[in-house]
C-alpha cells in the first residue's frame, strides 16, 4: 500500500491482503539499511489470521521516497504521522534492532497508541563502531558487506535458507547496499534515550525475542532489555541478528504467541 | 571486521546449504527421492500454499536434495537465490519466458550454442518473442539492437565454437543504462574461473550437464539471480504488477532483489515443470564438491594441448580465448586469470575429410555431442552440434568445415597428446 506521510510517498507492505484499520494492527519496523521484505514470512500470517499488517519501508529507503530520518527521534515522530495517514489509533508494535529504537521512543511519546511493544534482536541503546559508520558514509555497499558478515549467524553463512533455494545474506547485502545505512547507523550510535524509555513504558505489554548468536547486539545487552521491560524473553538457539530472517518460523512462532495473548487479554 | 567468516569458494563447494544436524547425522547430502512432503496439518498447509512460510511441497516445485544444489550454486555464483531445472536448455527456456511475453524482444550474441539458437530463432518465435543476432562485444550494435520491447540481452561467457569471450562489463554498462537485465550462459567458464554477477551480469545460467556435474552423468541446469537488477524500473510489469495465481502477489514489492527467482520458482517451475530429479541433483553435487580442483586440471591440460597442437604441421589454426590471434583475448585474460575454460578449436590439414579423418582415428578421446565431461570429448560441429543452422547461420556462429572442437579432460596430458598425435596422422594421411 502506498500513503502519503508529510508529502513523502511512502510504501508499506501489507502482508498481501487489503489493509483493513478496522482489525487490530501490527506494525513492524525493520533494522538499519533493510525493508519490509525483511518481515515476509511474518507479515504474512499476520494479515491472513485477523490482523491487519503494516510494514513500511522507512522514508528514503527500497520503496518509499522521502529523506531517511536523521535521528531515532525524528523516526518516532514519523511513525506517529504514518499511522495517522493509515487511520490508526493505536497498534502492536514490532522493531528489529534499529525499528526497535524507534518503537521504544514512539512508545515513550504515545503510549495510548501502543498496545503492544515486541523487541526482536536488539537492546536499549545500539551503539555502532565509529569504522563502520565511516565506511558506510563511504560505501554503503562495503558497509552492507560487514554488516551481513556480523548479522547473520552460522546457519546462515553456511548458506542455510527457510525459503528453498534462496541466499539470505546475499539478499540482505543487496538490499542494504542500496539504502541510506550511513544514517541509520549515525541514528542508533546517537541515540541515548532507549533506558529512560523503558521506564516510562507503564503497563504497556512487553515481549523481547533475542538470537544467541547476536553479533551486531549482543544478547548479554538483550537480557538487560528484557530485565528493564519486566518481561522473560524468548531465546532463539544456534541463530545471529537477523532473526526475522534467518529463524522466520521461531520469530513467528514467538510474535504469535505473545500478540494473540495480549489479544485475548484485552477481549476478555 | 574482517571478511574471515565468509567461506571460500572451495569450502562453499563442499558445505553450503547443508548440515548434517537435521538428517540423521548424514553426512552426504541424502536423495529426498519423494514426489511430496507431508503438511503437519490443514494449518500447515495453508501457510505454505499462501507463502506464510517457507517449504517444499511437491517436487515439481522444490526439493530438498535440489535445494542444497541451488543455494550451493548461488552462493558459488555470489547470487540472491537459485533455481535448478532438468536441463540447460529448460533453464535457459524458463528464463526467457519469465522475462518475455509475445511481442517481446531479445537481444542476443550471435555466437551461442545451436540450441540455444534454435530456441530464440525458431521455437520462441512461434511465441512472437523475436531476437536480434549482433555481434556481442560491438558496443554500437548492442546499443543500436535495444528497443522499447527488449526484455533481456543474452550471451554466453565463452561461446561455443567461436571462444569468443563476452565483456560482460561492457555489456552490462550498456544493458542495464537502456534498463535492461544481461542474461550469461556460463557454461563453459562456471564459477570456478568467472563469477559474471561480479562483472555486473543480472543472471547466470548454466548447463549444470557440464563442468558443473563434471563426469557425465547427469543432465541438469541452473538460473541464478544476480539480485542486483531494478525491477521496479517500469518495463517489467511481470514482476511490478499483480501476479492472479498467488493472490495478486507483486513480486519485486514483495521479495526485491531475489523476485526473479522466486517468479522463475512460482510460474515456470509450477507451470512449465521441468524439475530436476533429485537423483541428478545428487551426481550434480558430488561434481561441484571438486569443481575447483577439476577446473584448475581442466585448465592445465587445455594449455598444454594448445601449446601443443600450435606447433604441429597438420595443424592449420588453433582457437583458445587466450591467444593472441583471439579477438578477445584481453577480455579473456581480465575476466579469466584462473584460465579461460577446457575448450579448445582447432583446424586439421585436409579440410571436411581431415576433420573425419581426425575424429575417427583417435581412441582415447570420445567422439560424441557433449562438454565438460572429466574425459576428453572430440567433435566436428559442422556435420553435427550445429549442423541445422544453415551457412549464413553457421559463418555467423564463427565455424568453419575443418574445425575440431576439444572439451579437454583430466587424463594425463601425454595421453592425451599420444591421442592427438594419432589423429594428426590420419589427417595428414587422409589429406596426401
Ligand atoms: C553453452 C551451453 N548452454 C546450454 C546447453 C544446453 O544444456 P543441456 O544439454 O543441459 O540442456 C549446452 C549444451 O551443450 C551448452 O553447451
Amino acid at each position: 500500500m502506498r500513503l502519503s506521510v508529510n508529502g513523502a510517498d511512502v510504501f508499506a507492505a501489507t502482508g498481501g491482503k487489503e489493509f483493513d484499520p478496522n482489525l487490530p494492527t501490527v506494525v513492524f519496523l525493520h533494522g538499519s539499511g533493510l525493508d519490509h521484505r525483511g518481515w515476509a514470512l511474518q507479515t504474512r500470517w499476520f494479515a491472513y489470521h485477523g490482523y491487519s499488517v503494516l510494514a513500511p519501508d522507512l522514508p528514503g529507503h527500497s520503496l518509499s521516497g522521502g529523506e531517511p530520518c536523521a535521528s531515532i527521534e525524528v523516526s518516532a515522530a514519523w511513525l506517529s504521522e504514518f499511522l495517522d495517514a493509515a487511520d490508526v489509533k493505536a497498534a502492536h508494535i514490532v522493531g528489529h534492532s534499529q525499528g526497535f529504537l524507534t518503537a521504544l521512543e514512539f512508545a515513550k511519546n504515545n503510549p495510548d497508541r501502543v498496545l503492544s511493544l515486541t523487541a526482536i534482536g536488539t537492546a536499549a541503546a545500539i551503539p555502532v563502531n565509529q569504522a563502520l559508520i565511516d565506511t558506510a558514509k563511504d560505501s554503503a555497499a562495503k558497509a552492507a558487506h560487514m554488516m551481513v558478515n556480523w548479522g547473520f549467524g552460522p546457519g546462515a553463512h553456511n548458506g542455510a535458507s527457510a525459503v528453498p533455494g534462496m541466499q539470505p545474506i546475499a539478499i540482505g547485502r543487496a538490499i542494504m547496499s542500496r539504502n541510506p545505512l550511513a544514517v541509520d547507523l549515525q541514528a542508533c550510535a546517537d541515540y541515548q534515550g532507549g533506558s529512560d524509555a523503558v521506564q516510562a513504558l507503564g503497563n504497556i505489554p512487553g515481549c523481547c525475542i533475542l538470537a544467541d548468536q547476536d553479533k551486531m547486539t549482543p544478547i548479554k545487552a538483550g537480557l538487560k532489555l528484557a530485565e528493564a521491560m519486566g518481561v522473560s524473553p524468548t531465546i532463539i538457539k544456534g541463530f545471529g541478528h537477523m532473526l526475522p530472517i534467518e529463524a522466520p518460523r521461531e520469530t513467528l512462532n514467538a510474535l504469535r504467541a505473545f500478540i494473540s495473548s495480549v489479544q485475548n487479554q484485552a477481549a476478555a | 571486521m574482517s571478511n574471515s567468516s565468509f567461506y571460500k569458494p572451495s569450502t562453499i563447494a563442499l558445505h553450503t546449504g547443508y548440515s548434517p544436524e537435521s538428517d540423521y547425522g548424514s553426512r552426504a547430502v541424502p536423495i529426498y527421492q519423494t514426489t511430496s512432503f507431508a503438511f503437519d496439518d490443514v494449518s500447515d498447509a495453508q501457510s505454505l500454499f499462501n507463502v506464510e512460510r517457507g517449504g517444499h511441497i511437491y517436487s515439481r516445485i522444490s526439493n530438498p536434495t535440489v535445494a542444497v544444489l541451488e543455494q550451493r550454486l548461488a552462493a558459488l555464483e555470489g547470487g540472491s537465490g537459485a533455481i535448478c531445472t532438468a536441463s540447460g536448455m529448460s533453464a535457459l527456456y524458463s528464463t526467457f519466458t519469465t522475462l518475455c511475453s509475445a511481442g517481446d524482444h531479445i537481444v542476443s550474441s550471435a555466437q551461442i550454442y545451436g540450441s540455444t539458437a534454435t530456441l530464440l530463432r525458431h521455437t520462441l518465435p512461434r511465441f512472437d518473442i523475436q531476437t536480434d543476432f549482433i555481434p556481442i562485444n560491438d558496443a554500437k550494435a548492442l546499443e543500436a539492437a535495444i528497443k522499447p520491447n527488449t526484455k533481456l540481452v543474452f550471451c554466453e561467457s565463452i561461446s561455443n565454437p567461436g571462444m569468443e569471450v563476452s565483456n560482460l562489463p561492457e555489456i552490462a554498462r550498456i544493458a542495464n543504462a537502456k534498463g535492461i537485465p544481461v542474461v550469461v550462459d556460463a557454461t563453459f567458464s562456471t564459477p570456478a574461473l568467472c563469477r559474471p554477477i561480479e562483472h555486473g551480469a543480472n543472471i547466470v545460467v548454466h548447463s549444470v550437464t557440464k563442468w558443473i556435474g563434471g563426469h557425465g552423468t547427469a543432465i541438469g541446469g541452473a538460473i541464478i539471480d544476480g539480485g542486483n537488477f531494478d525491477w521496479g524500473n517500469g518495463r517489467f510489469p511481470e514482476m511490478t504488477e499483480p501476479f492472479a495465481p498467488y493472490h495478486g502477489m507483486r513480486f519485486w514489492e514483495e521479495f526485491g532483489p531475489n523476485c526473479f527467482a522466486m517468479k522463475v520458482r512460482s510460474e515456470a517451475m509450477r507451470d512449465l515443470g521441468p524439475a530436476m530429479a533429485p537423483q541428478n541433483a545428487f551426481l550434480i553435487l558430488q561434481g561441484v564438491e571438486t569443481l575447483n580442483l577439476r577446473m584448475q586440471k581442466h585448465v592445465e591440460n587445455t594449455v598444454a594441448l594448445r601449446d601443443w597442437l600450435l606447433e604441429q604441421d597438420a595443424v592449420t589454426w588453433v582457437n583458445h580465448p587466450e591467444l593472441e590471434s583471439n579477438a578477445s583475448a584481453d577480455v579473456a585474460k581480465s575476466l579469466f586469470p584462473n584460465g579461460a575454460g577446457s575448450m579448445l578449436c582447432f583446424g586439421v590439414t585436409g579440410g571436411r575429410a581431415g576433420g573425419t579423418a581426425f575424429v575417427n582415428a583417435v581412441q582415447l578421446s570420445s567422439h560424441l555431442a557433449n562438454v565438460g565431461d572429466s574425459r576428453t570429448l572430440v567433435i566436428h560441429p559442422g556435420s553435427t552440434t550445429h549442423s541445422r543452422l544453415d551457412k549464413d547461420a553457421l559463418e555467423a556462429a564463427g565455424i568453419s568445415e575443418d574445425l575440431i572442437r576439444v572439451s579437454v579432460g583430466l587424463e594425463d596430458i601425454k595421453d592425451i597428446i599420444g591421442d592427438f598425435s594419432k589423429g594428426l596422422k590420419a589427417a595428414a594421411r587422409a589429406t596426401s
